[in-house]
């Protein structure tokens, strides 16, 4: 079985062709939250395709920032991605992250296998009140802290630069 | 009576990360400079203080669920959390980060600089960005102090209480403790938590991702639960991603335009080699209700709606409690 690192090229490649609009195998739909308008361009400024309503539904067919491309019965083109909800996947279709709609869009991930929760649950309220301070454990975490000067070369090799954005406010 | 506070104190921020109270008296007082009287040490907690109580919420909560077994991975999430901590206010804090090895889907920011996601969370994502949100998110409440803020508004309710009660050490113990569970019963107010969201948006920019990682997460989030009943409670009691969607998209929209583009780096995996997520602690009766639920749901978004022990029903929501620092 191929290893995620292998993998993730080839997915990259499946991601690659579903922004390029070839054919997507499973539809990835989309319902509107709110009364929204499809732009020609993602853009708030761009000309406006049509006027969905709440409640319409999409295929989404790419995505660009805050931006969806969606086909829609009344034509196709930019929806503002905060105004959808994606539906959720089939009953008993499985996976949640690879199988969902946004799972697909936002790039495939491995399952969890079904051995992974075999008597196990996950951390819980319970385990945080009765747990006790992990000396070992707290030493390790210790151990990965990066210096800045660490982080800031590895945000370069990876091609980040710092942006100035200014905090925003909450919208009545 | 001091030593008292102090005890409520960190057992208040302990119940401030495990989204309930902890009615065990904690000797910390040594965490706390001795001459500081009780209304110092509600009024302002000095940072020293703070980064000590976010420490001993941190290595009790690594006491719940050990880090991941991938040091190149945890020093990975360091120099990812570390550079966009740089971007804020508060860059000289002693900023920890770490993945728990839980399938639980949460994410937790303790006081002082302590931020821990879970592998099942971080399992999720598919790319930097999105990483960069959730910590951007996590790294807001420790830069706003929400915690800390919570804690002082418990202290000041407590105040009146504490007068009457003086000369019953034990009343007041009960009272402070019974305030601080009330308040932290309720976890942190919805505005804190769509301020943080704002804040994981804005800080993923500046560090030059795209600002729309955290947004791609609260829509994975919205589609995985939507369909979960176990979750059900969970919308009853916090924000629910699609709510933080909507807040976040109304704040975002007259900013849309002039956001960078930013960049969507790969996620580094967790080692293939690391073994799946061990157990807290040995539940074999909760883990065949999970494999059962699972069974029938198709889910595998661990269930916390089984029942726990002593018969009580654990809120399905506790497994998403403490996302994003709940």
């Amino acid at each position: 079985m191929m290893s995620m690192e292998h993998a993730l090229p080839a997915l990259r490649l499946m991601l690659a062709a579903v922004l390029l609009g070839a054919a997507s195998a499973a539809a990835q739909q989309v319902t509107l939250e709110r009364d929204s308008p499809l732009y020609a361009e993602p853009r708030l400024d761009a000309s406006q395709v049509t006027q969905l309503k709440l409640g319409a539904t999409g295929e989404v067919i790419g995505k660009q920032g805050a931006w969806l491309n969606l086909r829609t019965p009344g034509g196709s083109g930019w929806l503002f991605s905060f105004n959808v909800r994606f539906q959720s996947k089939q009953a008993g279709a499985g996976d949640s992250g690879a199988g969902s709609a946004a799972g697909r869009l936002f790039g495939p991930r491995r399952s969890v296998s079904v051995t992974s929760t075999i008597g196990i649950r996950g951390i819980e309220e319970e385990d945080l009140k009765q747990a006790s301070f992990n000396a070992d454990q707290m030493k390790l975490l210790d151990g990965y802290i990066a210096t800045d000067q660490v982080a800031e070369q590895s945000a370069r090799a990876t091609g980040l630069a710092p942006v100035n954005v200014e905090y925003m406010d909450a919208r009545k | 009576m001091k030593g008292f506070f102090r005890h409520w104190i960190v057992a208040a921020l302990m119940a401030a990360v495990s989204g309930h109270a902890v009615a065990a008296s904690l000797d910390l007082g040594r965490l706390f400079d001795v001459g500081k009287d009780l209304t110092t040490a509600a009024a302002g907690l000095d940072e020293k203080d703070e980064i000590a109580v976010g420490r001993e919420v941190a290595g009790r909560t690594l006491g719940a669920a050990p880090l991941v077994a991938d040091p190149q991975l945890q020093e990975y999430v360091n120099r990812v959390g570390r550079w966009i901590a740089m971007q804020t206010e508060r860059p000289d804090l002693p900023w920890h980060f770490g993945v728990l090895d839980t399938s639980s889907v949460n994410a937790f920011a303790a006081p002082g600089g302590y931020v821990l996601i879970t592998r099942g969370l971080y399992e999720m994502l598919d790319s930097e960005a999105q990483l960069a949100g959730v910590l951007g998110h996590e790294i807001g409440h420790i830069v706003q102090r929400h915690h800390v803020k919570v804690m002082q508004q418990s202290a000041a309710v407590s105040a009146g209480a504490r007068m009457v009660q003086r000369s019953d050490r034990s009343v007041l113990v009960n009272n402070l403790i019974g305030t601080g569970a009330e308040v932290f019963a309720r976890g942190l107010d919805k505005g804190s938590e769509f301020e943080a969201d704002r804040i994981g948006v804005v800080l993923a920019a500046r560090a030059g991702y795209s600002p729309y990682g955290l947004v791609e997460v609260l829509h994975k989030l919205g589609a995985s639960a939507a369909d979960d009943t176990s979750l059900a409670l969970l919308f009853k009691t916090h924000p629910a991603p699609g709510e933080r969607l909507t807040q976040l998209g109304d704040a975002l929209a007259p900013r849309v335009a002039a956001l960078p583009t930013g960049k969507e780096p790969a996620i580094r995996q967790v080692d293939p080699n690391t073994p799946p997520p061990a157990a807290a602690k040995a539940a074999p009766v909760e883990g065949a209700r999970a494999l059962q639920q699972q069974e029938e749901g198709g889910t595998t978004i661990p269930s916390g709606g089984a029942p726990g022990r002593g018969g009580t029903v654990i809120d399905p929501g506790g497994i998403l409690r403490g996302i994003f620092g709940r």
